[in-house]
């Protein structure tokens, strides 16, 4: 049995993608199975969607601890736990990133012995609307990766789940995803059938007896304030705003009060500066900025020029 | 002793006012109307403090109750039938919230079609919910167990509301003599609620009730709330003698009446087991050792005293006031499965009776009794019977008969 | 917090809500609470109803530095009438310092404010209860991806409504239903006018009884634009006057804003996902002129 995992952000087409490889697979002749995962958070949020595809019927269900093939359509959900990204990789497991860094540097980022394929990010992506692209491209790489899905079952797949669009976004995912699907020729196949789970080796399940606690402790009560600024929704962000504190008016009443996230503080010195751990991208701040004084930068760049010291 | 004719809406009422509640969210509802009026009375006269406030729904006033209950006050409310099933989204809810308080069940049939008199069907609907349930067979009983269903929902140890269920009409109209504890009694038994950190205060900021999104911290809150649930009967044993040593009237989560030396039991909850203990009595008079087991608290279901105490009877009739289509007798089903594997359990009898206040007369115990024991001694477990005679079908059939003649004056063909 | 708020300098900058919520990028709701929250202060119980804030507090997270409490969809009035009921009865027993005293607060969407949770609003309203509502108003059941609510504007498409006419209803007037029931205090705000809010929740916050904040949220997933013209879209519904900034108190409405010039509501249409159809693949000429008619006989009766 082919088992994938996909991860990517709410709004970033991974429920569409794992569609369309499951259709995909299902138009090669095999049983699938495949279904999105998300939690009630919104776009920008982690999530995931996994396939499964075999010649017999499958009745595994649910999430995929096994997997063969992790996409991973957002590179910036590497460091974020509740993303679960190396959920049951091994050795086995192929890992498709879509990255503009190579497979050394996210195999020893990853400290993983998976096989570590990119795919390269087509251009900085600066226009939000595009985002919907980025699944379909993963699933173009994916069906190559896996070797028994042909360009022709891949073209019919994503016309069917695609149907709703209109015939320039059709094109152009298509062109994504076919693109991708020849980015990945010398991988093909790389990909194998995982076996079935077996009971005859297998790590047994540290069940515990729950002991009894008192409804003080045992009752979903939070007794902390403010407990939520340990989230980082800074990790949501594909564009990040950036002060040009030079044109920066300090009229913060804008700002800081227009931010929907509470995300942009008044300094001492009487200045907005924006909390880059929780900022969740949403670019209102540049929007109503009187002076103009906040400019958006994608996230990978603005993150290398931080890592460069340049920021 | 105070000893005084009451109804058992009105020993519902009296426990309420003894327990010195703060709050009563009301609604009403036929046959609970009465506990609330009462309530309701005695706060205008300035006999009780505190508030009684009339909410537009029992949705709402169960959403009151738990959230007062949550910031810290003691609070009683009472419904019955279709306003408990109003309610349920709420009833299903607030356990969770581990704020306790007493809800009083007057129990009534369930529609359709629509009735008032009695049956267990509305209460046994929340038996999953994480309520506490109790069921009484007297109005000594009603009162008694609203100032025992506070101790235990309170107990630190539990910290779950507790449902008191009350027969509609046979106990809730009906009149008895029921020992008024002393006041100084019932306050040194029940000392004022503690909240310890569960409650609103500006200086002590919480948040309760909160989601979670994903299964284990899920399991874990739920299965802790079942896991105080079950506790609750040995907390129960401790509470119930303390209140033998304050009230002198023993209590506990299993009643049995003859039961000891009996080849035949009856089991059943609520007023309707009285009659089957008059039935026992006259069964032992015609030579038949019959008794009865009758559980008082279903939830926690005390499982082991009631596998003891039907260990090595012969036969064993469930007599279920509800009806769960497609399967049965609630209880039989919950009795079957606490006897199961037991070596020397008894025959096992689904008896459905007593639906929509149904009367079940004393030669019906009595031909339970003679029926069960025959099935015993050849080894075999009969069908489930409903309690239903010929002259019933009759009766049904004439009610048939006049429903088409009164569409045949319509004009209509029937 | 200041004493009076004047000017948009003397907003606070406070902050109390906490970051690391998961609210939408760009969520208009988050917007006004935030906005509102600094104001009201921390003494509050926010209690709320199923909706898209409900996630605010998700275990072990709460973004509130006061205190919470989930009920259900239908029941969030029940729930702030059992709160204050409660803490008036500690207070009057002397159980609780008056200091340890909270404001109540609901907080729901449209969906309950608008709909399921009317009934136990308009009774906890006859009942003279103390407390302050907080309507966050996106126009649909955001929570479950924007199906139409009763709040939902007449064409706009929904998850329920995708066809070219869009939603057939007109949204709902709960202003006027909470008027009808002679409460303390009735306004309407938005995040993107935060002076006005920021003024109203002052004065609400001054009154006892029934009251009620009713902010229309821009809703970037379920109106679909670009989370980054929330506010835009927020001051274009004030400017074309399709969301009225008035008050409700002492038996009568006063308008705060009257928009002057009104921006024709295609402004206003076109800046969100939800009413392309009006403009493409051809322009609805008879629906856009039904839309811009409902709008100035409202604002006709206004100046009348």
């Amino acid at each position: 049995m082919y088992r994938i995992r996909f991860h990517g952000r709410g709004g970033q087409g991974i429920k569409t993608a794992g569609r369309i490889l499951g259709t995909a697979f299902f138009e090669e002749g095999f049983e699938v199975q495949d279904a999105p995962i998300y939690g009630a958070e919104r776009r920008g949020a982690p999530m995931f969607a996994y396939v499964r595809a075999a010649r017999a019927p499958i009745q595994e269900r649910g999430v995929i601890t096994h997997p063969d093939l992790v996409v991973v359509a957002d590179e910036t959900l590497v460091p974020v736990p509740a993303a679960n990204l190396m959920l049951g990789v091994t050795a086995d497991t192929v890992l498709l990133l879509n990255s503009g860094e190579t497979p050394d540097t996210w195999r020893q980022r990853l400290n993983t012995g998976a096989t570590v394929i990119a795919l390269p990010v087509a251009d900085a992506i600066t226009d939000r609307a595009a985002l919907p692209h980025i699944g379909t491209r993963c699933t173009g790489a994916a069906a190559r990766l896996l070797g028994v899905i042909s360009r022709a079952a891949l073209e019919r797949a994503l016309r069917t789940e695609l149907r709703a669009l209109d015939d320039a976004s059709l094109k152009a995912n298509l062109d994504e995803a076919f693109r991708a699907f020849d980015a990945m020729a010398a991988h093909e196949g790389v990909v194998h059938e995982g076996a079935a789970i077996s009971a005859r080796a297998y790590e047994a399940p540290d069940w515990t007896d729950l002991p009894f606690e008192p409804a003080r402790v045992a009752a979903p009560d939070i007794f902390a304030p403010a407990t939520s600024v340990q989230v980082r929704t800074g990790l949501w962000r594909t564009m990040r705003p950036v002060i040009d504190y030079a044109h920066c008016h300090r009229c913060v009443w804008v700002c800081s009060t227009l931010c929907p996230d509470s995300a942009i503080h008044v300094r001492a010195d009487g200045a907005p500066e924006i909390d880059y751990e929780h900022c969740k991208g949403c670019l209102v701040c540049a929007a109503v900025c009187p002076p103009h004084a906040i400019q958006a930068v994608p996230e990978h760049e603005a993150a290398k020029i931080e890592a460069g010291g340049a920021g | 002793m105070n000893r005084q004719l009451l109804t058992g809406n009105a020993a519902a009422a009296w426990g309420a006012r003894l327990a010195q509640v703060d709050y009563v969210p009301a609604f009403p509802i036929t046959p609970q109307t009465e506990i609330i009026e009462t309530l309701a009375r005695w706060f205008e006269r300035g006999e009780m403090t505190g508030r009684l406030t009339m909410l537009e729904s029992e949705h709402s006033m169960v959403t009151a109750a738990a959230a007062a209950a949550a910031t810290g006050v003691r609070v009683f409310t009472a419904t019955s039938s279709q306003g408990l099933l109003y309610a349920m989204e709420m009833v299903f809810t607030v356990p969770g919230w581990r704020a306790p308080f007493v809800l009083v069940n007057v129990s009534r049939g369930l529609a359709s079609p629509i009735t008032l008199e009695s049956d267990h069907n509305d209460v046994l609907a929340t038996r999953d919910s994480g309520f506490l349930q109790v069921h009484c067979a007297t109005c000594q009983e009603v009162l008694d167990h609203v100032l025992l269903a506070y101790r235990i929902a309170e107990d630190s140890r539990v910290r779950l509301p507790v449902i008191v269920n009350l027969d509609g009409f046979t106990l809730s109209f009906t009149r008895e003599p029921v020992d008024l504890p002393a006041a100084e009694a019932v306050q040194q038994f029940l000392p004022p609620f503690d909240p310890q950190n569960v409650r609103f205060r500006a200086s002590k900021p919480v948040s309760q009730a909160v989601a979670v999104l994903a299964g284990s911290p899920y399991s874990y809150f739920r299965y802790e709330t079942h896991l105080a649930a079950q506790q609750a009967l040995s907390v129960l044993d401790e509470i119930a003698e303390q209140f033998f040593q304050a009230f002198g009237r023993r209590t506990g989560p299993l009643a049995t009446y003859r039961s000891e030396d009996a080849d035949m039991v009856f089991v059943m909850i609520g007023a309707g087991a009285t009659k089957a203990c008059e039935a026992a009595d006259r069964l032992r008079e015609a030579g038949v050792a019959a008794g009865v087991v009758r559980p008082r608290w279903l939830r926690p279901y005390p499982a082991a005293a009631l596998r003891a105490a039907l260990a090595g009877k012969k036969a064993v009739a469930v007599i279920d006031q509800d009806l769960s289509m497609g399967q049965g007798g609630v209880l039989h089903a919950e009795l079957a499965a606490a006897l199961y594997g037991m070596p020397n359990a008894p025959m096992l009898a689904s008896i459905i009776g007593g639906l929509g206040g149904r009367n079940i007369p004393p030669e019906e115990f009595y031909e339970i009794a003679k029926r069960m024991l025959g099935f015993a001694a050849r080894g075999e477990t009969p069908p489930p019977q409903l309690l239903f005679t010929e002259r019933e079908l009759r009766q049904v059939r004439k009610l048939q008969a006049i429903a088409v003649v009164e569409r045949k004056e319509l004009g209509e063909k029937p | 917090m200041s004493d009076a708020i004047r000017r948009m300098k003397d907003l606070p900058s406070t902050h109390l809500l906490g970051t690391g919520t998961p609210m939408c990028a760009g969520c208009g709701g988050l917007e006004a609470l935030h906005q509102i929250y600094d104001v009201l202060g921390t003494n509050t119980v926010f209690v709320n109803a199923a909706g898209c804030m409900t996630l605010l507090s998700v275990y072990p997270f709460t973004p509130f530095r006061g205190s919470w409490l989930y009920t259900a969809m239908a029941c969030a009035p029940a729930g702030a009438q059992g709160v204050r009921d409660a803490l008036d009865i500690l207070l009057t027993s002397k159980r609780l310092p008056p200091e340890d005293d909270l404001q109540t607060i609901v907080l729901t969407g449209d969906g309950a404010a608008y709909g399921m949770g009317l009934s136990s609003t308009s009774a906890a309203i006859d009942r003279n209860l103390d407390f302050l509502y907080i309507c966050y108003d996106n126009e649909g059941y955001g929570n479950t991806g924007q199906q139409s609510s009763p709040a939902t504007p007449h064409a706009a498409q929904t998850a329920t409504n995708t066809g070219s006419r869009g939603f057939p209803g007109y949204k709902k007037d709960l202003f006027g239903i909470w008027a009808a029931h002679r409460p303390a205090y009735v306004a309407t705000v938005i995040g993107a006018e935060p002076l006005d809010l920021a003024k109203k929740i002052e004065k609400a916050k001054s009154l006892r009884g029934p009251r009620l904040i009713l902010a229309l949220a821009p809703c970037p997933t379920g109106w679909d634009f670009d989370p980054a013209e929330s506010v835009e879209i927020g001051r274009l519904a004030v400017r074309s006057g399709v969301w009225p900034l008035k008050e409700y108190i002492d038996g009568k409405v006063i308008h705060n804003h009257v928009p002057h010039p009104r921006a024709p509501v295609e402004e206003y249409l076109k800046t969100q996902g939800r009413f392309a159809h009006l403009f493409s693949p051809e322009r609805n000429d008879a629906l856009l002129g039904e839309i811009q008619a409902h709008i100035d006989a409202y604002w006709a009766a206004v100046n009348k």
